[in-house]
């Protein structure tokens, strides 16, 4: 059970840093960047052929990692700005976003082709054992970096004036640019983070997907998914949403047969949608809003 | 008539045409189906759709597999999966549209995917191979002459998708999906049921898909591959590069989209890089796309054309309200007659509170007496606005009761009140910008016809369509002349005209159904002294048809001048209520609202 939770969580953790990348975009701009797991495929493509020509790892990974930041900020040129400056509320941006994931994916395969190439072994190698649990140090790795991402994403949003602004911006706008917030580079930092958040993903998962141009739109549903299961208006709520589907998926996985993964995140997602539509931990904020408006009524009968 | 004869001869020229030939025609015409289903819902009322992949599958997947293996008729197979899956479409609306926006396109994009997968994982759908579609039988020898049956059929499934669409959008119904999309709260206190018209019209959408999805059966090789989230991408695509919200637009684009990569024969690759492209550019350079496009440049050739005029003036009001012929088939006027209550409008005991522990009001009993005008004043947060929208259903109160004209009304929504003979205006007119002032007004009146909804689907070919059409033109014409707005401004869409106009259309809408209660909100706000004199004729002109009309102003030398009983309010209490000139010279009035 325990060796479940953990490989759910290490899974998790994946799909996490994956909706952590959607989240972190539409937190800003109130756009879902459709191309985010061609981005993550970008990441694990760079590094792998990088690496095939004999650059060294440490080279490699940063370059795949630089690699999805800087197409994060092109998607926003591309795709998002000319869109947004025509109406800001369209949803127009799921298709160019989109049109951007496609391209993406089909140029990668051009270039190297549709088979799966080896990505370079990691920490992969060597096991540790916990209680009985047996996990890779690529999968502690895992768990750590989202762990230490969440943490200091809120630190970095609640804690310093950029993360402020920020969320100024992601409650109006129209009005944050008005007392001088520039939303263009607020909106450029969104996306660059949000590659980097899945570039991060991708080296991280690399060592087991291998390297194939159509990981994209797997891991890109896949952290779609967890984002929808989460809560799309908290960027640390998604993060909680990767790790509940990669639990739930080892579950199905483990109790009900080797294909359930296809389908049962479908069946949480929708689940989720349709009883708690603003996700699992939003209803959480939901319920704390109850709970205040209760207690104060509380205080105003005894008064 | 001819242009039948002409639809005919044409599918007859590709009936008998090479298979190559028929088979651009097959595809173009089943993705023009959906893609008209689609705009159905993206273009009218605003719900983008991402599930209309799913829905296609499900009608595809559905008829081969009940052909194959159970064995049924494919021709009574047509109107069970028309049907099925246009209640699989009520089922995920009345589900998924609690909420709308980007909320549902979430998931309706997950019902895709989910489809997606149930499809590649069975047995029954045969895995990601998929199955071979059903043979479509071909016409009996002696009617050979036909050429090939399947592009008969595939034809005539268009044909019925096209009447559809084309009848709504000439409907009095599509004015009001417009106003669903983009004036909730105006559509609502109109009497229009927008949560129900909107999951009855996702409902006729999906079985619109269903039925292309039976088209497509036919076609070869069903595979999970076809009705992918990119499909129904693909799908919104066809429909924006077309052309929103256009008669030919959805049709331009399925054709263009679905024969680009057939005619184009590429490397596939590079084939999808291209179409990625086309994503791209459809949306950021010709986002109104290729029909909005062209009926621009149009407009634009005839304008110049045209000499242009200066802005017309607005007229003296005529006084002909309550006077519009009623057509035969518009309901009774169900409201009672003014004199059978004691008030037209009786609200006792009202409390409510957005949150709960702040009280918005407290206790306010609100009554009109019918056939005066009555003024509701009060300062800024005094609670004003809210007790007009739980007067007009918008909310509910948390206590008290309300009744128009004797009949309880608290526990009914908004667009059951204009049965009990209640209309009402808002502060800022938000109504449909795209359409001309009379078709706005023309919501005003839907509320007074039976089975609008149902009708609309082929409403010109319905004598009482058409009938309905004309009489609801010349009751909106009626109602805005009576605001003193003629010809020269029935035409004009509601983007094109300046604020004061658009109130007076506002107010043209809420009069227009002849209600006994007209309930307004900050009437003047931003109009001209002009305009401001004008209001006050038509007011009284309306009471002396036996219309009770309450105003809600914050301009205290109106109200005291038209109103005959004045209620005035303060921080959600209620302060004073009785003739207009006894509460001008109430101290306590003073003290609250005149600041003396």
């Amino acid at each position: 059970m325990l060796q479940v939770l953990l490989t759910g969580l290490a899974t998790g953790a994946i799909y996490g840093l994956v909706a952590m990348g959607y989240a972190v975009v539409y937190y800003v701009t109130r756009v879902i960047n459709f191309a985010t797991g061609q981005l993550l495929m970008a990441s694990i493509m760079v590094t792998t052929v990088l690496s095939m020509h004999g650059t060294p790892v440490a080279l490699a990974l940063a370059a795949g990692v630089a690699t999805s930041t800087l197409g994060g900020v092109v998607v926003y040129f591309l795709a998002v700005r000319p869109v947004l400056r025509f109406n800001r509320l369209s949803f127009a941006w799921l298709v160019s976003t989109l049109g951007v994931g496609i391209i993406l994916e089909s140029l990668a395969a051009v270039i190297w082709g549709t088979s799966s190439l080896p990505f370079p072994n990691l920490l992969n190698g060597r096991d540790v054992s916990i209680l009985g649990a047996a996990l890779t140090w690529q999968q502690i790795l895992t768990i750590g970096i989202a762990l230490f991402t969440v943490v200091g994403f809120e630190i970095f949003r609640k804690r310093t004036l950029f993360g402020k602004i920020g969320m100024a911006i992601s409650s109006d706008p129209d009005i944050a640019s008005a007392i001088g917030a520039n939303v263009t580079s607020y909106a450029v930092v969104a996306f660059a983070l949000g590659g980097l958040l899945v570039g991060v993903a991708g080296i991280l998962v690399g060592p087991l997907s291998f390297a194939n141009p159509y990981l994209g739109e797997s891991f890109g549903i896949s952290g779609f998914v967890a984002l929808m299961i989460g809560g799309i208006e908290q960027p640390a709520a998604s993060m909680g949403g990767g790790l509940i589907l990669g639990v739930l998926t080892i579950l199905a996985n483990t109790y009900i047969n080797a294909q359930a993964s296809d389908w049962f995140p479908f069946v949480v997602v929708m689940v989720v949608l349709l009883v708690t539509p603003n996700g699992v931990f939003m209803s959480g904020g939901a319920i704390k809003g109850i709970w205040r408006r209760f207690q104060t009524s509380r205080v105003e009968a005894k008064s | 008539m001819a242009v039948c004869l002409l639809y005919a001869a044409a599918t007859l020229g590709l009936a008998h045409s090479s298979n190559y030939q028929q088979g651009l025609f097959l595809v173009a015409a089943v993705f023009s189906i959906l893609a008209l289903s689609l705009d159905l819902v993206a273009g009218m009322l605003g719900l983008y759709s991402l599930g209309h992949a799913g829905l296609f599958a499900l009608g595809a997947y559905g008829t081969t597999i009940l052909n194959s293996h159970f064995g049924w008729n494919l021709f009574a197979l047509l109107p069970v999966v028309v049907v099925g899956v246009g209640v699989v479409g009520i089922i995920i609306g009345s589900l998924a549209l609690r909420v709308s926006g980007l909320y549902f396109a979430i998931t309706s994009f997950i019902f895709t995917l989910i489809v997606g997968v149930v499809a590649s994982d069975s047995t029954i759908t045969g895995g990601y191979q998929g199955l071979p579609g059903p043979i479509f039988p071909n016409f009996p020898s002696a009617m050979s002459s036909f050429g090939t049956a399947l592009v008969w059929a595939v034809s005539g499934a268009l044909l019925v998708a096209v009447i559809v669409i084309w009848s709504i959008r000439s409907s009095a119904l599509y004015p009001a999906l417009l106003a669903i999309r983009d004036a909730e709260p105006f559509a609502a206190s109109a009497g229009i049921n927008t949560a129900l018209t909107r999951v009855l019209m996702f409902g006729l959408s999906a079985a619109l898909a269903g039925l292309a999805g039976w088209t497509f059966s036919f076609l070869g090789f069903i595979t999970p591959g076809q009705f992918n989230g990119t499909t129904s991408i693909n799908i919104l695509v066809m429909v924006i590069l077309g052309g929103m919200n256009t008669r030919l637009g959805p049709i331009v684009g399925a054709v263009f989209i679905s024969l680009f990569p057939v005619v184009v024969n590429w490397n596939p690759l590079w084939q999808e890089i291209l179409f990625g492209a086309i994503f791209i550019f459809v949306i950021v350079f010709v986002p109104e796309g290729f029909v909005g496009v062209i009926s621009r440049i149009a407009r634009r050739i005839r304008a110049g054309l045209t000499p242009s005029s200066a802005a017309p003036e607005v007229n003296e009001p005529t006084t002909s309200l309550g006077h519009g012929s009623q057509p035969s088939s518009a309901l009774p006027n169900t409201s009672v007659s003014a004199t059978a209550a004691e008030f037209a409008l009786e609200a006792r005991n009202i409390s409510f509170s957005y949150v709960a522990g702040v009280t918005v009001l407290n206790n306010i009993d609100f009554v009109v007496r019918p056939g005066t005008i009555h003024g509701l004043i009060g300062p800024n947060g005094s609670g004003k606005s809210t007790l007009v929208n739980l007067l007009s259903g918008q909310l509910t109160p948390s206590k008290g009761t309300v009744s128009l004209n004797g009949h309880r009304v608290e526990t009914l929504k908004a667009p059951k009140r204009p049965g009990f003979g209640l209309m009402r205006t808002f502060q800022t007119a938000v109504m449909v910008r795209e359409v001309s002032t009379e078709d706005n007004v023309t919501i005003g009146l839907i509320h007074k016809y039976r089975w609008i909804t149902a009708r609309s689907l082929i409403w010109p070919f319905l004598p009482s369509g058409r009938r309905d059409s004309r009489s609801m033109k010349s009751s909106a014409h009626g109602a805005l002349r009576s605001v003193g707005l003629g010809e020269e401004w029935t035409r004009t869409k509601v983007a094109d005209i300046p604020h004061g106009v658009e109130q007076l259309t506002q107010l043209a809408a809420a009069c227009v159904g002849l209600p006994s209660i007209l309930l307004l909100d900050e009437p003047l706000a931003g109009l001209s002294a002009g305009e401001i004199a004008q209001v006050a004729t038509i007011l009284r002109s309306l009471r002396s048809s036996g219309v009770t009309v309450i105003v809600v102003e914050h301009q205290t030398r109106f109200i005291f001048d038209v109103c005959d009983e004045v209620t005035v309010l303060a921080a959600g209490e209620f302060i004073k209520t009785g003739q207009a000139s006894e509460v001008r010279s109430d101290d306590r009035v003073r003290e609250v609202y005149l600041g003396q």
